[in-house]
C-alpha cells in the first residue's frame, strides 16, 4: 500500500516536472528515483524499530561490557579511581588454583548438563508430542520448573539434599540404601547441583523441541514406515535431523546459560565443599562483591566472555550447514 | 487518528521504562533541603534525610518508631526509611556510593564498617559529637567504629553469641549442671566432656554441637580466638599475629569438633545450612546463636530449651555482632545526620530498640543495668553478661578495612582445616600469608 502511494506520488512529480513528456517515459526515468526513496524510508523505519533496542543493549550491555574490560586491568575496590596494573590480573589468574578449579567445574558443569538437558528434554518433547493420555497435563508439569525463579528452585533443592533432614537422605535410608554426604561430599554435591538445575531446564527444553516436532510433516513419518522404517530409524533418521535447528539453538542456549549458572551454585552450595562446586561467575562475585577486588573479578568475567563467544563462534561455524527445514 | 498494535506497544514500552528503572532496587537519594541542623539530638534541627536498612519486622518496627518520635522532637526534620532484604543491601549501598548518590545513613555490620570508614566513603563525626559522647559507650562499642582513632559512626546495638541447648537432651546424657553466670561458663575441657557425653547418648545421625560460623559469621571462630587471648591483628590492625599459641589451640579445638563427630559435617564455614537449622530440627543438642534468634526460636520450637554462656579457656570471650549505624561523607546535611545519630543512641530509644528486637546495648549504663527481652526476658542476663566479655582489642581488630579480604582468608582456611584435612600449622601459615597479602597497601 505505501509502495503503491510512492509510486502515485511519484508519477505526478515526474509528469508536473517534464510537461509535454509522455507519461509512461515519465515513469520509466522517475522509477529508480522512487525505488531509492522508498528504500530510503524502509531504511530509516528499520532503524526507528531498532533504536530502542539498540539504545537499551548499548546502556546495558555495551556500555557495562566495555567498562568491565577496562575494569579488568586495574585494581580497585570499587571506591574512588582505580590503579592501572596492566595484565597484573590476568597474571594472576593463571596462577591462581581456586580460578583453575572454577574453569574446568563451570566446563564439566557444561558438559553434563548441555546434553543431558537436551536428550531429557527431546525425550519428553517426543513423549509430549505422542498420544500421551493426560499429556496437557504432564506438559504443564515440565513446563512449570521454568516459572519459578532459580533461587526459589536452590532453596527447594537444600530442602531435598539437606544431608542431615533433607527428604532424599530420608527416602534412601527407607529404602535401606546408605545416605549421600550431598553437602560434605564435593562429588555428590556437584551431582546436586546437576540434578537441580536438569529439573529447572528439562522444561525449556522440550518446549523449544516440542515447536520443533510440531513443525514436522506427519507426511513424512508415513513415508518413512511405508519405506519400512522403525520406530528407532523413524526417530534416528527423521526427528533428529529435522529438529536440527532447534537442538543448534539449545546447545548455544544452554551453553551460554552453564558457563553462566550463578544463583542455584550459590543457593545450594555456596561453591563448597572446598570449592568442590565453585564456578566462574560465583568465583567472580565473591571477589567483587565480597572482597571487593573488583578488577579482578572483572578479568574473571571477561575470560568468561571470551569463552562463550569462542564457543559461539565455533558452533555458528560448524551448525550453519544443519539449519534445516521441512 | 488510528493506533497499530505497533505503536501502541511502543508507546506502552516508552512509558513504562522510567518506572523499570525505579525499581531497580536503586531509591533516589531524598532531596535534603538545606542545613539548619543542630548538632544535638534535640529539637531544632530541620531538613531530610534518608536511611537505608535491612531489618527483621521487629528491627524495621524499632526503627520506625525511633524516627517517629526523632521527628516530633525536630519539628521540620524528615527521615526516610528504605528498608531493602540483607542480601541486596551492599551490593546497592556500594552502587550507590560508586554513583555518587548515597543515602545520608545506613546500618552496617561492624566487621563490614572498616571497608567503607577506611575507603573514605563515612562521614567523620569528630566535629559533630559532642565532648564526652564517647563515655556514653562500652570500650568494645566504642572501638568498634573507630578508623584510625576518629568516629566514623555510632555502635548502635550489639549481639553475641551463646550456648541455647535442648533441656530434654542434655539431660539424658547426665548433664544437669549447667553454668548460670559468666564466671562459672563452662571451661574449654569442660566443654569438651559435654560434647563427649552427649555423643555418647545420642544416636549417630544426631550431634551434641553445631557453630554458627558460616558466611560472614566466619568472625565468630574468632571468639575462640580471643578465648585463648590471641589476635588475628597486630595493633597496627596490619600485621597478622595469628601464628601463635592461642591460634594454635583454637584451631586444633575447633577441627576436634569435626574428627570427633560433635559436628555435623554440613557444619563447615562454607556450608549453606545455617546452625540454627541444625538445632531447630533436634539435629544437635547445642547450637551458638546470637539474641537475635530468641524471639523465631520462641515461636518455632517445640521443645525446651534454655541458654548458658559460651564456654570460656583462658578467659572468657565473644564475638562483638551487631550494627553500627554511619552517615555517608556525601550527606548533604551532616548535622542532621549526626543529629540522628546521637538520637537513636540515647538510653531510652537503645532501651526500647534493644528489648523490642532481642539485641543488646551498647551503651555503658544499659550494659550495667542489663535490659529485659520483649521475648523471653529471663535469658536477656546471659546475653548481657556474654556481650561484657568483649573487650575493646577484640572488637578493635575487627574494623580493619581489610576485614572483608580476612574473612575470605579466615573462611578459605577453616574450610580446609575442619573438612579438607589440613594441619593446623598450614592453617596458621596459609592464614598468615593469606592476611598478610589482604592489609598490604592498607
Amino acid at each position: 500500500m505505501t509502495a503503491a502511494v510512492g509510486l502515485g506520488a511519484g508519477a505526478a512529480a515526474a509528469a508536473s516536472a517534464a510537461p509535454g513528456t509522455p507519461s509512461a517515459a515519465g515513469a520509466r526515468t522517475a522509477s529508480p528515483r522512487r525505488r531509492g526513496r522508498s528504500r530510503a524510508r524502509e531504511t530509516l523505519a528499520g532503524y526507528a524499530f531498532l533504536t530502542p533496542n539498540l539504545l537499551l543493549l548499548g546502556l546495558f550491555v555495551i556500555v557495562p561490557l566495555v567498562s568491565a574490560v577496562v575494569i579488568s586491568f586495574q585494581r580497585t575496590d570499587g571506591f574512588g579511581t582505580g590503579t592501572f596494573t596492566g595484565i597484573d590480573n590476568y597474571a594472576r589468574l593463571a596462577t591462581d588454583p581456586v580460578f583453575w578449579r572454577s574453569t574446568i567445574n563451570t566446563a564439566l558443569f557444561t558438559a553434563i548438563v548441555t546434553p543431558l538437558s537436551m536428550l531429557l528434554g527431546l525425550g519428553a518433547a517426543v513423549l509430549m508430542n505422542s498420544v500421551l493420555p493426560a499429556r496437557g497435563l504432564f506438559r504443564s508439569i515440565l513446563i512449570l520448573p521454568m516459572a519459578i525463579s532459580g533461587v526459589a528452585t536452590a532453596l527447594i533443592g537444600v530442602l531435598v539434599f539437606d544431608q542431615n533432614n533433607g527428604v532424599l537422605d530420608k527416602l534412601l535410608k527407607f529404602v535401606g540404601l546408605p545416605a549421600v554426604e550431598w553437602q560434605s561430599g564435593g562429588a555428590a554435591a556437584f551431582a546436586s547441583v546437576v540434578i537441580v538445575t536438569l529439573w529447572w531446564r528439562v522444561g525449556f527444553n522440550m518446549l523449544i523441541y516440542l515447536a520443533g516436532l510440531q513443525g514436522i510433516s506427519p507426511g513424512l513419518y508415513e513415508a518413512a514406515r511405508l519405506d519400512g522404517a522403525g520406530g528407532w530409524q523413524r526417530f534416528r533418521f527423521v526427528t533428529v535431523p529435522l529438529v536440527g535447528p532447534s537442538s543448534f539453538f539449545l546447545l548455544i542456549m544452554n551453553v551460554i546459560y552453564s558457563f553462566q549458572v550463578f544463583d542455584i551454585v550459590f543457593v545450594l552450595t555456596g561453591g563448597g565443599p572446598q570449592n568442590a562446586t565453585s564456578v566462574l561467575v560465583t568465583y567472580a562475585y565473591n571477589n567483587g562483591f565480597v572482597t571487593r577486588d573488583q578488577g579482578y573479578a572483572a578479568a574473571i568475567g571477561v575470560v568468561l566472555l571470551v569463552i562463550t563467544l569462542v564457543f559461539t563462534a565455533v558452533q555458528w561455524r560448524v551448525s550453519r550447514t544443519r539449519d534445516l527445514v521441512d | 487518528m488510528e493506533l497499530t498494535r505497533r505503536q501502541i506497544l511502543i508507546g506502552a514500552a516508552a512509558a513504562s521504562l522510567p518506572l523499570l528503572l525505579a525499581g531497580c532496587g536503586f531509591a533516589p537519594p531524598a532531596t535534603t533541603s538545606g542545613g539548619g541542623a543542630t548538632g544535638s539530638g534535640g529539637s531544632g534541627a530541620t531538613g531530610t534525610l534518608t536511611f537505608t536498612t535491612w531489618g527483621t519486622d521487629a528491627e524495621l518496627a524499632g526503627f520506625k518508631s525511633a524516627i517517629d518520635r526523632f521527628q516530633q522532637a525536630n519539628a521540620g526534620a524528615t527521615v526516610s526509611l528504605n528498608s531493602v532484604p540483607y542480601g541486596q543491601m551492599f551490593t546497592n549501598i556500594d552502587a550507590q556510593l560508586q554513583a555518587g548518590n548515597p543515602p545520608d545513613i545506613f546500618r552496617v555490620p561492624y566487621y563490614t564498617f572498616g571497608s567503607y570508614a577506611g575507603r573514605d566513603q563515612l562521614l567523620d563525626l569528630s566535629s559533630y559529637l559532642p565532648a564526652g559522647f564517647s563515655d556514653a559507650f562500652t570500650p568494645a562499642a566504642w572501638a568498634a567504629v573507630q578508623n584510625r582513632k576518629t568516629p566514623y559512626g555510632v555502635p548502635h546495638h550489639t549481639d553475641t553469641s551463646v550456648i541455647l541447648y535442648n533441656r530434654a537432651a542434655l539431660e539424658t546424657a547426665g548433664i544437669t549442671s549447667i553454668p548460670t553466670t559468666l564466671d562459672d561458663a563452662w571451661s574449654w575441657d569442660e566443654f569438651g566432656s559435654v560434647l563427649q557425653k552427649l555423643r555418647g547418648s545420642l544416636p549417630a545421625d544426631k550431634y551434641p554441637y553445631a557453630a554458627n560460623w558460616q558466611g560472614n559469621g566466619v568472625t565468630r571462630w574468632l571468639s575462640w580466638l580471643f578465648e585463648s587471648d590471641g589476635a588475628f591483628l597486630n595493633d597496627d590492625l596490619v600485621t597478622p599475629a595469628i601464628d601463635s599459641d592461642a591460634g594454635r589451640k583454637a584451631v586444633d579445638y575447633t577441627k576436634n569438633f569435626f574428627s570427633s563427630n560433635f559436628v555435623p559435617q554440613n557444619n563447615s564455614v562454607k556450608s549453606t545450612t545455617l546452625a540454627s537449622d541444625i538445632w531447630y530440627a533436634q539435629t544437635s543438642a547445642m547450637v551458638s546463636a546470637g539474641a537475635f534468634l530468641v524471639p523465631d526460636a520462641t515461636s518455632t520450637l517445640d521443645f525446651e530449651w534454655g541458654a548458658t554462656f559460651s564456654p570460656r579457656n583462658v578467659r572468657s570471650a565473644g564475638d562483638f555482632g551487631g550494627n553500627a549505624l554511619v552517615a555517608t561523607k556525601a550527606t548533604a546535611n551532616p548535622e542532621l545526620a549526626s543529629a540522628f545519630l546521637q538520637f537513636v543512641t540515647q538510653e531510652e530509644e537503645m532501651r526500647q530498640f534493644c528489648a523490642g528486637a532481642s539485641l543488646l546495648p551498647t551503651r555503658a549504663d544499659l550494659t550495667a543495668s542489663g535490659i529485659d527481652f520483649a521475648v523471653r526476658p529471663e535469658l536477656s542476663p546471659v546475653f548481657v553478661g556474654q556481650a561484657s566479655s568483649v573487650q575493646a582489642k577484640d572488637s578493635g581488630q575487627v574494623t580493619s578495612p581489610s576485614m572483608s579480604k580476612i574473612i575470605t582468608v579466615l573462611q578459605d582456611q577453616l574450610e580446609q582445616a575442619f573438612v579438607g584435612g589440613q594441619s593446623t600449622s598450614d592453617t596458621l601459615a596459609a592464614m598468615t600469608s593469606g592476611i598478610a597479602a589482604a592489609t598490604a597497601g592498607s
